[in-house]
Protein backbone atom coordinates (compact mmCIF):
# COMPACT_ATOMS: atom_id res chain seq x y z
CA UNK A 1 0.00 0.00 0.00
CA UNK A 2 1.44 3.61 -0.91
CA UNK A 3 1.38 6.19 1.35
CA UNK A 4 -2.52 7.69 0.31
CA UNK A 5 -5.14 7.37 -1.72
CA UNK A 6 -8.59 7.82 -1.75
CA UNK A 7 -11.67 6.61 -3.60
CA UNK A 8 -14.92 8.29 -3.32
CA UNK A 9 -18.29 6.27 -4.12
CA UNK A 10 -21.89 7.04 -4.22
CA UNK A 11 -24.37 5.85 -2.30
CA UNK A 12 -27.60 7.26 -3.30
CA UNK A 13 -26.93 10.87 -1.58
CA UNK A 14 -24.34 9.64 0.26
CA UNK A 15 -21.06 10.00 -0.60
CA UNK A 16 -18.65 7.34 0.77
CA UNK A 17 -14.75 8.47 1.22
CA UNK A 18 -12.31 5.37 1.36
CA UNK A 19 -8.72 6.67 2.56
CA UNK A 20 -6.30 4.14 2.56
CA UNK A 21 -3.00 4.07 3.85
CA UNK A 22 -2.29 6.98 6.52
CA UNK A 23 -3.16 10.56 6.64
CA UNK A 24 -0.07 13.13 8.05
CA UNK A 25 1.12 16.78 6.96
CA UNK A 26 2.35 14.99 3.88
CA UNK A 27 -0.68 13.43 2.87
CA UNK A 28 -3.24 15.25 4.03
CA UNK A 29 -3.47 17.32 0.61
CA UNK A 30 -4.98 14.65 -1.01
CA UNK A 31 -7.40 13.86 1.46
CA UNK A 32 -8.67 17.11 1.52
CA UNK A 33 -8.85 17.42 -1.89
CA UNK A 34 -11.43 14.43 -2.09
CA UNK A 35 -13.39 15.75 0.82
CA UNK A 36 -13.49 19.08 -0.80
CA UNK A 37 -14.30 18.22 -4.51
CA UNK A 38 -17.63 16.03 -2.83
CA UNK A 39 -18.84 19.78 -1.33
CA UNK A 40 -18.23 21.56 -4.73
CA UNK A 41 -20.60 19.17 -6.20
CA UNK A 42 -23.21 20.02 -3.10
CA UNK A 43 -23.19 16.67 -1.42
CA UNK A 44 -23.04 16.87 1.69
CA UNK A 45 -23.74 13.71 3.20
CA UNK A 46 -20.79 11.94 3.87
CA UNK A 47 -19.26 8.39 4.92
CA UNK A 48 -15.45 8.38 5.56
CA UNK A 49 -15.06 4.25 5.57
CA UNK A 50 -11.68 4.10 7.57
CA UNK A 51 -11.26 0.40 6.87
CA UNK A 52 -8.06 1.04 4.80
CA UNK A 53 -6.50 4.07 7.34
CA UNK A 54 -3.68 3.26 9.23
CA UNK A 55 -2.99 6.11 11.15
CA UNK A 56 -4.34 9.82 11.30
CA UNK A 57 -2.18 12.68 12.46
CA UNK A 58 -3.52 16.09 13.80
CA UNK A 59 -3.41 17.20 10.07
CA UNK A 60 -5.97 14.87 8.93
CA UNK A 61 -7.69 15.74 12.26
CA UNK A 62 -7.90 19.32 11.35
CA UNK A 63 -8.94 18.59 7.38
CA UNK A 64 -12.21 16.87 9.31
CA UNK A 65 -12.40 19.95 11.47
CA UNK A 66 -11.93 22.21 8.40
CA UNK A 67 -15.20 21.18 6.51
CA UNK A 68 -17.58 20.42 9.42
CA UNK A 69 -19.14 23.24 9.43
CA UNK A 70 -19.78 24.08 6.36
CA UNK A 71 -21.04 20.49 6.00
CA UNK A 72 -23.44 20.48 9.02
CA UNK A 73 -24.47 24.45 7.77
CA UNK A 74 -25.63 22.67 4.82
CA UNK A 75 -28.13 19.90 6.12
CA UNK A 76 -25.40 17.26 6.15
CA UNK A 77 -22.97 15.70 8.07
CA UNK A 78 -19.58 13.64 8.47
CA UNK A 79 -20.16 10.57 9.68
CA UNK A 80 -16.73 7.74 10.20
CA UNK A 81 -16.85 3.80 9.89
CA UNK A 82 -14.84 0.87 10.59
CA UNK A 83 -11.99 2.87 12.59
CA UNK A 84 -9.45 0.50 13.58
CA UNK A 85 -8.34 0.78 17.29
CA UNK A 86 -5.30 3.10 16.66
CA UNK A 87 -7.37 5.65 14.60
CA UNK A 88 -10.42 5.68 17.30
CA UNK A 89 -8.28 5.55 20.04
CA UNK A 90 -6.38 9.16 18.37
CA UNK A 91 -10.12 10.47 18.06
CA UNK A 92 -10.50 9.32 21.71
CA UNK A 93 -7.48 11.34 22.93
CA UNK A 94 -8.67 14.65 21.16
CA UNK A 95 -12.23 14.38 21.98
CA UNK A 96 -12.94 13.74 18.26
CA UNK A 97 -15.80 11.07 19.29
CA UNK A 98 -17.68 14.09 20.40
CA UNK A 99 -17.61 15.95 17.50
CA UNK A 100 -18.65 13.09 14.93
CA UNK A 101 -20.74 10.29 15.08
CA UNK A 102 -18.93 6.84 14.55
CA UNK A 103 -20.11 3.61 13.55
CA UNK A 104 -19.00 0.10 13.26
CA UNK A 105 -19.51 -0.73 9.98
CA UNK A 106 -19.94 1.31 6.64
CA UNK A 107 -23.98 0.34 6.35
CA UNK A 108 -24.96 1.77 9.46
CA UNK A 109 -23.69 4.67 8.76
CA UNK A 110 -25.19 5.24 5.31
CA UNK A 111 -28.09 3.98 7.18
CA UNK A 112 -28.15 6.69 10.04
CA UNK A 113 -28.70 9.28 6.69
CA UNK A 114 -32.08 7.57 6.76
CA UNK A 115 -34.73 9.50 8.18
CA UNK A 116 -36.41 6.85 9.62
CA UNK A 117 -32.98 5.26 11.35
CA UNK A 118 -31.72 8.70 12.43
CA UNK A 119 -31.19 7.88 15.79
CA UNK A 120 -28.66 8.53 18.36
CA UNK A 121 -26.04 5.90 19.42
CA UNK B 1 -3.21 -0.56 32.37
CA UNK B 2 -2.56 -1.29 29.32
CA UNK B 3 1.31 -1.36 29.05
CA UNK B 4 2.86 -5.24 29.39
CA UNK B 5 5.18 -5.22 31.97
CA UNK B 6 8.82 -4.24 29.51
CA UNK B 7 11.55 -7.09 30.04
CA UNK B 8 14.15 -5.75 31.90
CA UNK B 9 16.43 -4.46 29.50
CA UNK B 10 20.18 -2.46 29.46
CA UNK B 11 18.84 1.12 27.99
CA UNK B 12 19.94 1.82 24.67
CA UNK B 13 22.96 4.29 24.05
CA UNK B 14 21.75 7.58 22.82
CA UNK B 15 21.04 7.92 18.87
CA UNK B 16 20.40 11.06 17.11
CA UNK B 17 20.14 11.20 13.22
CA UNK B 18 19.13 13.82 10.85
CA UNK B 19 16.86 14.58 8.27
CA UNK B 20 15.83 17.04 5.80
CA UNK B 21 13.09 18.90 6.59
CA UNK B 22 10.41 17.75 4.19
CA UNK B 23 7.25 15.90 5.05
CA UNK B 24 8.05 12.73 2.98
CA UNK B 25 10.39 11.78 5.64
CA UNK B 26 7.68 11.84 8.39
CA UNK B 27 6.79 8.84 7.75
CA UNK B 28 10.33 7.33 8.60
CA UNK B 29 10.34 9.31 11.71
CA UNK B 30 7.19 7.54 12.84
CA UNK B 31 8.53 4.51 11.82
CA UNK B 32 11.80 5.16 13.62
CA UNK B 33 10.30 6.12 17.01
CA UNK B 34 7.53 3.04 16.58
CA UNK B 35 10.87 0.75 16.87
CA UNK B 36 12.69 2.61 19.54
CA UNK B 37 9.50 2.93 21.72
CA UNK B 38 9.00 -0.87 21.22
CA UNK B 39 13.34 -1.02 22.24
CA UNK B 40 12.42 0.94 25.30
CA UNK B 41 9.87 -1.65 26.46
CA UNK B 42 6.49 0.02 25.50
CA UNK B 43 4.05 -2.17 24.15
CA UNK B 44 2.39 -1.42 20.56
CA UNK B 45 0.24 0.97 21.33
CA UNK B 46 1.88 3.07 23.16
CA UNK B 47 5.32 3.01 20.74
CA UNK B 48 2.22 3.99 18.11
CA UNK B 49 0.94 7.00 20.18
CA UNK B 50 4.65 8.25 21.30
CA UNK B 51 5.25 8.03 17.29
CA UNK B 52 2.74 10.34 16.96
CA UNK B 53 3.58 12.67 19.56
CA UNK B 54 7.16 12.97 17.89
CA UNK B 55 5.38 13.06 14.04
CA UNK B 56 3.43 15.98 15.30
CA UNK B 57 6.72 17.72 16.86
CA UNK B 58 8.86 16.77 13.37
CA UNK B 59 5.47 18.20 11.54
CA UNK B 60 5.77 21.61 13.56
CA UNK B 61 9.57 22.21 12.81
CA UNK B 62 9.09 21.66 9.30
CA UNK B 63 5.80 23.57 9.11
CA UNK B 64 6.10 26.63 11.34
CA UNK B 65 10.30 26.31 12.62
CA UNK B 66 11.46 26.02 8.83
CA UNK B 67 8.03 27.57 7.23
CA UNK B 68 8.08 24.88 4.66
CA UNK B 69 11.83 25.36 3.62
CA UNK B 70 12.81 21.64 2.41
CA UNK B 71 16.67 22.26 2.16
CA UNK B 72 16.95 22.57 6.53
CA UNK B 73 17.69 19.93 8.92
CA UNK B 74 15.86 18.06 11.67
CA UNK B 75 17.89 16.39 14.07
CA UNK B 76 16.23 13.30 16.25
CA UNK B 77 17.43 12.55 19.50
CA UNK B 78 16.51 9.67 21.38
CA UNK B 79 17.83 8.60 24.80
CA UNK B 80 16.63 5.58 26.19
CA UNK B 81 17.07 5.74 29.69
CA UNK B 82 16.20 3.82 32.90
CA UNK B 83 13.12 5.48 34.05
CA UNK B 84 11.93 7.28 30.60
CA UNK B 85 12.60 7.51 26.78
CA UNK B 86 13.29 10.82 26.09
CA UNK B 87 13.31 12.19 22.72
CA UNK B 88 14.23 15.63 21.44
CA UNK B 89 13.57 17.43 18.12
CA UNK B 90 15.97 19.68 17.54
CA UNK B 91 16.46 22.34 14.77
CA UNK B 92 17.78 25.98 13.50
CA UNK B 93 14.79 28.20 12.42
CA UNK B 94 12.73 30.73 13.60
CA UNK B 95 11.99 30.13 17.07
CA UNK B 96 8.32 29.47 17.80
CA UNK B 97 6.45 29.71 21.35
CA UNK B 98 4.14 27.02 20.78
CA UNK B 99 2.91 27.94 24.93
CA UNK B 100 1.40 30.50 22.64
CA UNK B 101 -1.38 28.16 20.76
CA UNK B 102 -4.34 28.66 22.76
CA UNK B 103 -5.63 25.44 24.42
CA UNK B 104 -8.10 23.27 22.33
CA UNK B 105 -11.93 24.04 21.98
CA UNK B 106 -13.07 21.97 19.90
CA UNK B 107 -16.29 23.68 19.17
CA UNK B 108 -14.33 26.68 19.34
CA UNK B 109 -12.46 25.57 16.50
CA UNK B 110 -15.00 24.08 14.49
CA UNK B 111 -17.26 27.29 14.46
CA UNK B 112 -13.91 29.30 13.17
CA UNK B 113 -13.01 26.65 11.00
CA UNK B 114 -9.73 26.22 12.49
CA UNK B 115 -7.32 23.34 11.48
CA UNK B 116 -4.08 23.90 12.81
CA UNK B 117 -2.94 23.99 16.64
CA UNK B 118 -4.26 20.33 17.54
CA UNK B 119 -0.75 19.07 17.23
CA UNK B 120 1.15 20.54 20.51
CA UNK B 121 -2.57 19.35 22.18
CA UNK B 122 -2.22 15.79 21.17
CA UNK B 123 1.51 15.51 22.55
CA UNK B 124 0.68 16.72 25.70
CA UNK B 125 -1.95 14.52 25.65
CA UNK B 126 0.17 11.97 24.75
CA UNK B 127 4.05 12.73 26.65
CA UNK B 128 4.30 12.75 30.49
CA UNK B 129 6.38 16.08 29.61
CA UNK B 130 6.65 18.10 26.32
CA UNK B 131 9.01 21.24 27.01
CA UNK B 132 10.60 23.42 24.40
CA UNK B 133 13.89 25.92 24.60
CA UNK B 134 16.41 27.83 22.77
CA UNK B 135 19.65 27.37 22.92
CA UNK B 136 22.72 28.01 21.04
CA UNK B 137 20.52 29.01 18.02
CA UNK B 138 18.48 26.03 18.55
CA UNK B 139 15.19 24.93 18.99
CA UNK B 140 14.67 22.01 21.11
CA UNK B 141 11.40 20.27 21.54
CA UNK B 142 11.77 17.73 24.83
CA UNK B 143 9.41 15.18 25.03
CA UNK B 144 9.48 12.57 28.04
CA UNK B 145 7.43 9.29 28.30
CA UNK B 146 8.09 7.53 31.82
CA UNK B 147 8.53 3.82 31.91
CA UNK B 148 6.65 2.82 34.90
CA UNK B 149 3.77 4.46 33.57
CA UNK B 150 2.52 6.22 36.54
CA UNK B 151 1.47 9.48 34.70
CA UNK B 152 0.51 10.92 32.09
CA UNK B 153 -2.66 9.81 29.74
CA UNK B 154 -3.54 7.91 27.63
Amino acid sequence: MGELTVETRESGDVTLVYPAGFINAHTVRLFETEIKRALEQKRFKLVVNCSALSYIASAGLGALMGVIEEIRQNGGDLRLANLNETVLNIFEILGFHHLYRIFSTEMEAIRSFRPAADTPQ
Amino acid sequence: MSRSKPERRHPQPTLALEVPSQTTYLAMIRELTRHMAALAGFDEAVAGRLALAVDEAATNTIEHAYGGAPDRLVQLRFDDGADELRVEIIDTGATVDPRKVPSVDLDRYVKQRRTGGLGVHLMEKIMDSVTFRRAQGRNICCLVKRKDGSAGTP
